[in-house]
This record gives structure tokens, sequence and C-alpha cells, in this order.
């Protein structure tokens, strides 16, 4: 067993099994179902037959006969009704399941959440992750339900049969067995390897061929474009020779399977004949009962085998699944402090954990009350990882950073009320304007509402939408511009009116008309607030008190605009740039 | 459910001769298979001992037809991967010849979307369509004749059967659709807010909501869910009522046969072959409403690969273009292009001649991209006269122009592969020497030191993510390697880096954009001074255009932009220029 990929996946698992055991009872009421089901095909062919054969024998009363009769009509309506409800219960399981499932995902990453972007930056993580939750639950209806429920047919066979003659059930314990084990298992090693590696170069081509699409201008440029064809072709052909040899195998398969269940049904004919057959009696309705009773059954275990080979594709998202944080439930202590709020850091030094460079090299910065504060540096110079330093998301390795006194990374999510923050690419929820603003404030009332929208200057264009503030931010033909976008966060920012303002490049991106407009209003509207601005280039620099340059983790350039134009040659010629002069 | 695209694939008529053949035989052998059991029974019925000849006829037509089964499986499978394979080669091909005009049209997602999964859609419509609908022609009328024989009125009760089914599917079918039509913005809106709240996780960190919002991630999942069931409830009506049907024409048919015995108006040989055929009767209309969705999906993915096939190709003009040089000349007169959705580029009218440096601004949206990508030819004008040496075009898709062409957007691409493919992926027989003077001259050098394997390290999406500043060096490296290039054109290449990175690449491009056509577009202003020629764009118009002292002393909108640019007119007066 542990051979099969799926019983590793599962061996250490949070994702699957302690799921089974919530709501246990719609659970098995749902395999109850399903077993129920394939019962009912079976009995109104068993009853049937035995209908059919006793009639045949033209008993005088007719009510000989009337029991097999309701029987027959009974199990003819409760096969399709067992189905439908089965159907319906297993997939509010499942769902109810997925409502768990998703909870536990977003709590698993809520912790890590602000440096979320750094951290997996490799591909759309999310939407791979939200994926692996309705792999999930394909792999409870896809897998995991039939085998459940065959497992229980393959019992009630067995023992049913056990009870008319041991031989015939110990026989069925191994046919059946065969069956729904054996085969099974057979095709997870034969062909579960071979599906893994047939994702993977499904992965693959899909990636290729998203980087050689987004490549295009220059493939057809440099004239190469047939080059690049080939080579998709020749991967292409790659992953259809994985694909026939799959559904070689899997034809072969489905054959063994069937002669099998071929063996099965002649076993029960002779068995049916040498128990109940040979001389004239009532005894032989029962062998057409027995042998047309069994043909419904095969539907419940010819989906066997590709279910388990299936399997091995959900590997993938339960380790991924897996490997995520454990959510920690630690409630940060009540932090107490009074205006006005001073920041200060303190011979900071930062480095990445498993990682070897020092980003921030024993950095010294005091930030006061009311203070405007620029900083700027080459990228990968350490300003973003500076900010996130200062709102507490992450501690210095030597050194502090404290906020009247009492370091950031104390705070927890108290820090939302003295530092607030807008980045780069401000996100605005899918829902209407005014559900997007009162993240600030959920107690803001309309009038706070376009009090904020007029102070950043959005005021005027919400109004013209049709339904102004309960306007959907993607609704159809309304699409924020860079300039807008940013001048809501901004406007959320003045809703949750903390006294640290921190803005991580809020403007890049914007061309400079906009740029300098947006950074006007934020200038105006946050004028009594501390702002510490990280910013690519000198937009608007003069409007700051203090401006540092941080280079290779330490600061390289500190003072006013005007004194640094003043003194530092290297400012002049950068400033000068940036203006075209 | 059929689509006349079907008939046109190679090998069709063939394929469908074959399996037509096969699923008559497989008709015969489930009547074999159903008569020789029958009789089987009834002679165990009547007490005699078993006969194994009958008992090996039934063996022998039941591995028969999973036999068929195989062989029509292998068939279908073969012949299903040889055409789809063929429509993905055609599509690609167009793609990859079309290049982006195509790509921006279509988007790259759902590009590649249709050509990896759409395509395996299309195999596994091909594999179903032509085994269904042949098996759903001819295996139940088989059956059907066969039970005639047997016992006509049995026959009759199960065939009026069948347009009941087909009846209470599609009206059942219809109360599921528009009970999803109604609820599909619900739908769509739940299923998308999950992965909203997950994007939005950091925002709702910075808010201190993150905590909180746990709780309602698992109310409007469960919410979800509620709704989900409504449409469920419905949607699997459909399978109820074939269910039903199927089954209790089974019961019913068991009954009046058994009344029939009862009365001795038949034998029991036809009454158990009427029974054990009934379900084989109903199996084929089973199983294609089994996979009526997946059937639907393919179909629905042939329908628009086809569409991208048949679409008509961007049109390009073959003229012979020499390199361009100093005597080189591009008219262009009343130049238009509107936009499907509305806003208009033009009119422009230009005269460039010789190697210049031409610098197009204007704020955004006023159409820089749309004229670079006019000049470029990856956009067709609506109208206008092209002049290039001399010779007329009506658009700049010129395969020698492309060929002659350097195009280096804001974000260039870098492909997942090595650092050395991706510098000489313009020269691909560049030398390593030539290459490491490359790189050293862009200014790479700290690149390939970080770098573990050196030139061989592969970069790019996925593997290391380089930054904006790396990502145009590397594209700069590529057309300075390809010399016999001659004229480059740059949309907005700096203005997302930082100041430092900015000056720093400025120096390196000057030198490479000398003795060259250079077309510019850009909102930095220290760029606008090196042009030797500007182009003014707003609202998609060509307002001023002249060298920069010209546009200067006119102190017309030139002027004011710059002004502007440099922040020294306050927003609110300027907001709507």
């Amino acid at each position: 067993m542990k051979k099969l990929p799926i019983f590793k996946a599962l061996e250490h698992d949070r994702w699957v099994k302690p799921f089974l055991r919530q709501y246990k009872k719609s659970l098995i009421i749902a395999i109850f179902l399903g077993i129920m089901t394939y019962v009912a095909g079976a009995g109104l062919m068993f009853t049937s037959g035995y209908l059919i054969s006793k009639a045949a024998t033209k008993p005088e009363n007719i009510l000989l006969i009337y029991v097999p009769i309701v029987l027959t009509r009974a199990f003819g309506i409760a096969r399709p009704t067992f189905r439908y409800l089965e159907r319906l219960v297993s997939h509010n399981w499942v769902l109810k399941m997925t409502s768990k499932l998703r909870q536990r995902l977003y709590d698993s990453l809520e912790q890590d959440a602000v440096f979320f972007n750094s951290k997996y930056q490799l591909g759309d993580i999310l939407g791979l992750l939200s994926d692996d939750v309705s792999h999930i639950q394909n792999l409870y209806l896809r897998s995991i339900f039939p085998m459940l429920v065959s497992w229980g047919l393959y019992t009630i066979i067995v023992v049913g049969l056990g009870v008319l003659s041991p031989i015939m059930g110990l026989w069925m314990l191994l046919v059946f067995g065969l069956i729904i084990f054996a085969i099974p298992i057979w095709s997870v090693l034969v062909n579960g390897a071979r599906q893994v590696y047939r994702k993977q170069l499904q992965d693959q081509l899909y990636v290729d061929l998203t980087d050689n699409v987004m490549g295009v201008a220059d493939w057809v440029l440099s004239g190469r474009s047939n080059e690049y064809l080939k080579l998709h072709v020749a991967s292409q052909n790659k992953l259809l020779d994985v694909h026939l040899q799959m559904a070689k195998f899997e034809r072969m398969r489905d054959f063994c399977l069937q002669i099998l269940y071929l063996l099965g049904i002649v076993s029960l004919i002779v068995w049916g004949a040498a128990t109940f057959g040979g001389h004239p009696s009532q005894m032989t309705n029962w062998i057409a009962a027995f042998t047309l009773a069994a043909f419904p059954v095969v539907d419940a275990l010819a989906q066997l085998p590709g279910a388990a080979q299936e399997t091995n594709v959900y590997q993938d998202s339960l380790v991924r699944l897996n490997d995520l944080p454990v959510p920690t439930k630690e409630e940060a202590k009540k932090v107490a402090i009074e205006a006005p709020y001073d920041l200060t850091l303190t011979n900071v030094h930062y480095t990445y954990p498993n990682t070897s460079r020092e980003i921030l090299r024993g950095l010294n910065l005091q930030i006061h009350a009311g203070e405007k504060l620029a900083i700027l540096g080459k990228s990968g110079s350490g300003k973003s990882t500076l900010a996130t330093l200062i709102r507490g998301d992450r501690k210095p390795n030597s050194g502090s950073i404290e906020l009247n006194g009492v370091a950031t990374s104390e705070f927890g999510d108290q820090i939302t009320n003295y530092i607030g923050v807008i980045n780069q690419t401000p996100y605005l929820f899918n829902t209407s304007i005014a559900n997007n603003l009162r993240l600030g404030n959920e107690e803001a009332t309309d009038e706070q509402l376009w009090d904020v929208l007029e102070r950043v200057g959005l005021a005027n264009m919400v109004k013209k939408l049709p339904n102004q503030l309960e306007t959907m931010v993607q609704e159809a033909g309304l699409r924020f511009s860079g300039g807008e976008r940013h001048r809501l966060a901004l406007a959320r920012i003045l809703l949750k009116d903390a006294p640290i303002i921190l803005l991580d490049e809020p403007t890049v991106g914007l061309d400079p008309i906009t740029e300098q407009a947006v950074i006007n209003t934020i200038m105006t509207q946050l004028k009594d607030k501390t702002l510490i601005w990280i910013t690519h280039h000198l937009q608007g620099i003069d409007l700051m008190d203090q401006v540092i340059f941080i280079e290779d983790g330490e600061l390289n350039m500190q003072g006013s605009p005007a004194e640094l134009w003043k003194n530092e040659e290297r400012y002049r010629q950068l400033k000068k740039a940036d203006q075209g002069l | 459910m059929i689509d006349r695209h079907l008939f046109q694939l190679t090998g069709a008529n063939s394929i469908v001769r074959k399996l037509a053949v096969l699923e008559v035989l497989q008709a015969f052998l489930i009547i074999g298979q159903a008569l020789s059991l029958s009789w089987l029974l009834t002679k165990l019925w009547q007490g005699h001992t078993m006969d194994w000849l009958i008992l090996l006829a039934f063996v022998a037509c039941f591995s028969l037809r999973q036999l068929a089964d195989w062989i029509r499986g292998g068939w279908l499978e073969n012949y299903s991967s040889q055409v789809s394979e063929e429509l993905r080669t055609t599509l690609l091909m167009k793609v990859f010849n079309e290049g982006q005009a195509m790509v921006q049209r279509q988007g790259t997602g759902s590009l590649i979307t249709m050509a990896l999964d759409g395509i395996d859609e299309v195999r596994n419509y091909i594999k179903l369509i032509y085994s269904k609908v042949l098996t759903m022609m001819a295996v139940p009328v088989i059956i059907f004749v066969a039970m005639l024989f047997l016992n006509w009125q049995s026959a009759v009760i199960l065939l009026a059967m069948y347009p009941l089914i087909v009846l209470f599917m599609i009206v059942l079918g219809y109360a599921a659709q528009s009970k999803a039509d109604k609820q599909f913005g619900n739908f769509q809106h739940l299923s998308n807010n999950f992965i909203d709240s997950l994007r939005g996780i950091d925002t709702l960190k910075y808010f201190g909501l993150s905590k909180r919002y746990s709780r309602s991630i698992f109310t409007l999942s469960e919410n979800f869910r509620k709704k989900t069931m409504n449409v469920l409830k419905i949607a699997m009506l459909s399978t109820f009522a074939l269910d039903f049907f199927t089954t209790l024409s089974i019961a019913v048919v068991a009954v009046y046969l058994g009344f029939a015995l009862l009365r001795g108006e038949m034998q029991l040989f036809p009454a158990l072959g009427i029974l054990i055929l009934a379900p084989e009767y109903f199996l084929p209309i089973r199983n294609f409403a089994g996979d009526y969705h997946a059937t639907l999906d393919g179909k629905n993915a042939f329908k628009r690969i086809n569409q991208l096939i048949d679409a008509p190709k961007e049109i390009s003009e073959e003229l012979a273009l020499t390199d361009w040089n100093n005597d080189a000349e591009l008219k262009i007169k009343d130049l238009n292009y509107q936009y499907p959705e509305g806003a208009q580029i033009g009119p422009i009218n230009l005269d460039l001649k010789g190697n210049l440096k031409v610098g197009i601004i204007g704020m955004s949206g006023s159409g820089k991209s749309s004229l670079i990508n006019l000049l470029s030819g990856f956009l067709t004008p609506s109208e206008g006269e092209i002049t290039i040496e001399g010779q007329a075009a009506k658009t700049m898709n010129i395969p020698d122009w492309h060929k002659q062409m350097v195009y280096i957007p804001q974000n260039p691409y870098v492909f997942t592969a090595s650092l050395r493919e991706n510098i000489a992926f313009y020269t691909p027989e560049a030398t390593d020497e030539e290459i490491k003077s490359a790189i050293h001259i862009m200014g790479l050098d700290d690149l390939v030191a970080e770098l573990p394997e050196g030139l061989d390290t592969i970069i790019g999406q996925g593997q290391r993510v380089l930054s904006g500043g790396q990502a145009q060096r590397i594209a700069l490296a590529r057309a300075l390697l390809d010399h016999s290039r001659q004229v480059m054109i740059f949309d907005e290449p700096t203005a997302h880096l930082d100041i430092e990175t900015e000056i720093d690449l400025k120096e390196r491009m000057l030198p490479l954009m000398q003795n060259k056509l250079v077309l510019f577009a850009t909102h930095r202003m220290h760029w606008v001074k090196e042009m030797d020629y500007i182009l003014v764009m707003n609202h998609g118009k060509l307002v001023e255009q002249g060298t920069y002292d010209e546009l200067a002393a006119k102190k017309g909108y030139f002027s004011q932009l710059m002004q502007e640019m440099r922040g020294e007119i306050k927003d609110e007066e300027t907001t709507d220029l």
C-alpha cells in the first residue's frame, strides 16, 4: 500500500483525512444512498427475474406473484430516487467541506499575507492553491466516494452469498476482490507513473507555450517562428505518446475487468444451476433472479480503476497544501502609546532567512511626528524590506525599530492603528466602491465616504456612475485608471486615519502629469501626518522634509531636498536628469 | 450536436464507415448474448442440467462484444489524436506567423487555453461524437427489431418510452438552464470571491481586518453552497428523469411479461430475452446523456478553434526594401486608425528621411503606443497613404521592414531559457566572445557574476525573475549583437526604472542609437532633448512636430506639456488637459 503515491501523500495529511470526520452523518448517508442505488438496481433485475420465472410456472393463485410485482415496481422507482438523493447529499457534503477547506487555506495564508508577493514570487500561486481546493473536491467525489460505495457492495455480495453457500462466498471474495482491489492497484502501478509524467509534460507545455506566446513578437521579428513550432510539436508528440500508451493500457485493463466480471456471472449461473436446478422444481425460479441481478452491479465497479489511477494527480495538490504553515493563534499584547508618535531605527541589520546577503547594514534613522521622509535607492537596495521592518512584519536581526519605545514587531494587528500603507498596486476588491472604502472604517457613514472622495478628487467621477457608491468596481464599462486606483486607496487610508502613512512606490507606472497630481493630493490631504515615502525617482521630491538614499544597505545621502541640492553633486545630477533640464 | 467542420476532417468518412460496421456487429453480439443467456436460463428453469455449449455461446458473445469495444476504442483514440494534433499545429502556425496582432486581439491566456486545453477537449469530442451518434443510430434500432420478434407488445412499450425520455430531458434541461442563468451572476461572483479575497489578503492585513475576515470566507462559501445546491437540485433532475423512465419501463415490462406468462400467452424464453435486452436498449441514450457536457464543451472549443483558424489574415505588404540608410524615406499621409471600442488615432502626417532619432511624446492615453504600433506594422491602419523608399503601402506590416527592425517595449520579454539563448535570440550563431562583450557593454556583468552557472543559467518567469532594468539590458544586448538591424523602435523603455538605473541605461543606449532610424515613445523628459525630431501626441492626434528648439520656440502644447511634467503647474488646473 505504501507504494501507492496517494497513500504516501496522505500519511501526514492535514487536508483530507481530518475532514472525513467532519459532518460524519451526511457522509454516512451519502455512502448509504450510493450503496442503495446499486442494491435497488440489482433488486429490480432480481425481482423481475424471479417474477417472470414464477409467472411462467402458471401458479393458480395470482397472490403468489403479488410480492415480486410490488417489489419490482418499488425497486424501479427506488433506484433513480436513491441515485438522485445520493448525488445531492454527496455534493452538499463536498461543498460543506469546501467551505471549511477555503477557510483553512485562508487562515494558513493570512499569517504571511504581507510578504506574500515576495515569498511566492513564481507564477500565480494563489490561483494554484485555490484550484487545489477544487481538486480535493474531485478527489472526494470521483475517487473516495465510489471506492467506499464499492467496498460496501463488495461486503454485501460476499456476506450475502456466503450465508447461502460459504464456498460461493469465498469464491466471490476472490473474484470481486480481484476486480475491486487488484485491478485498480495494477492500474495505479502501471499507469500512475505515466499519469504523473503526463501531468508534468502538460504543465511544462503550458509554461513553455505561455512563455513563447508572450514573446511572440520576438519570434516573428527574428524570423525564427518555425524553429519554435518544430520544438513545440516535438514536445507535444512526446505528450501524445504517453497519452496513447495510457489509453492502450486502459483499454486492455477494461477488457480484463469485463472478463473477470464475466467469470463472476458464469460462476453465479453454474452455482445457481448446481444449487437450485437439475430437476424441475419451484427452486429453479431463483436461477434467473440471481443471474440477472449481477448485471447492473458492473456499473459500480467499472469506474474504480480509473478513479484509483486519478488519485495520483491529486498528489501535487495535497503536497502543496500540506506544505503551507499551520495557522497559529497568537494574540499580541495590548499596546498603549500616546501621540506624538516618533519612530526610531537604531543600527538595523537585516538578512533574509536562508540567504547570505545582508540587505540592511546598520541603519540609523529618526522619524519625528509630522515629518515627511522620502526613501530612494536602486531596486534591490532594501527599500521595500525597510518598509516591512517598519510596519513590524519582519524583525531586524539586530538593532531595533521602535514606535514610542515599543518595538513595532510587538504590535501585531494593532499596528494598523498607527501605520497605514499604500503600496504599488492598490488592490480593489470585486465589490462596491462603498465596501472598498469601508475597509478603512467599517462604521463610516455615507457622508464620510463622500467627504473622503471629495478630498481625493473622485467625488465628481463617482457621482456620475449609475449606482454611485454602490457601483461594483469591476462592472463592465467602468475601469479605474492607475491614478484613480491610487486615489481610492488614499481615500481608504484617510478613513482609517492612522498617524503614520507608509507609501511604497505608490506612483510607479503613472505618467509624470498624473503622478504629480496624485502626489499633490497625497501631500495636501496627509499634511498633518508622518509620511514615509519610498520612491524610485524624484518627481515631487521638493515637497518632502527629509530625503535619504539607500545604497548597499547603508545610508548614502541624507538631508532636506534643499541641503542635498546645495551639497551633493550626485543629487544635482539626478535631479537635473529627472527634470530633463 | 454535429458540426459541419466534422465532415471536413481528414479521414472522417473512412472512420465513420469502419465504426458503422462495428456498431452493427456489436448490436448483433448484444442480441446473441441476451438470447443465449435466456435460452440457458430457460433450460435450467425447466430442470435440465447445465448446457455447457449454450454457456460457451454466451461467454463468446459477451467476450466478443467487449473485444469490439476494445478495438473501437483504439481506432477512435488514434484517429482523434491524429486529427486534433493537426488542428493544433494549424492553430499554432497561425499564431506564430501572425504574431502580436493576433495575440493582442485574442489575449495570451485565451490563446494558450485554446491551443492546449481547447484542443484536448476537441480530441475528446471527436472521440465521443462519432461513436455515440452511431451507437444511438444502430444499436437501439436493431435491438428493437429483435424484441419485435420476441414479443411485439413489450417492444412497443419500450419504444413509447423513448420520446418520453427525450422530451423530459429537454424540458428539464431548459428549466435547469434558465435557473442556472438566473443565478449565474451570483454564482460567478461567489466563485471569484474566494480568489479575490486571497489576492487582497495583504490589503486586509494592512487594515487589520484579515483575522476577522476568515469567518466571512466561511459564510460566503456557505452561501455559495446553498445557491449551488439550488441549481443542482434542478440540474440533476434531468438525469433523474432519464433514470426514472428507463428503470420504471423495465419494471413495467417485467410486470407485463409476468401477467402474459401467467395467462399462458407466451413462453419464458422470449420473456427473459426481453428483460435482458431492455437495459441494453436504453444504454446508448444513457451513455450519450452522461457524456453530454464533455461533448458540448468539445463542440464549443472546436467551433472557437475553427473560427480562429478561419479568421482573415492581417494584411501585409510584400515589398522589397533595402536596409534603412541616410537616403531612405518614409512618408505618411492622413493615416488613421479606428479602435473597435471607438477611440481614434490620427490623422497622422509625417515625413522622415535618413538616420534620425524621433521622439514621440504625450500624456498616457494620448496615442503614443498606438502610433508606435502603426509604425512597426503591429496595427493595420484603417486608412491613409504610406510611401516607403518610394513604394506605396497600405500597412507597415512588411516582412522586409520587420527584418531590419528592433522593437523594445517597456517590459521586454525574457524567455525562460539560458542567459546565452536570451541574449543571442536574434543571432543564434553569435560566439561567446561576442555575447560576453555585449553583456559587458550593457552592464550585465553583475548579473552574470550572481548566476550560479553563468551564461548557461536559466532565467525568466518561474526560474529567476529579473528586475525591470535587467530585462531592459538583455533586450538592448540582443539589439547590440544584431548589427544588421537599422531601425530601432522603443516604447517607453525606462519610465518604470529607478532614476539611477535609468541614467546608467541611457548612457549605454545612446551609442547604440547612432546612425539608425530610431522611433522612441516616452514621457521621461530627459530623453526628449536627445531626439533629433519630436512628434507630440494629444488625444490621438499628432498636434505638433519639429526639433526640440523649434517646438520650444513655438511655446505651444509642447512647452506646456514639459512644464506640467516638471510639476511646475499645480494639478487642479491641468487635470483635464
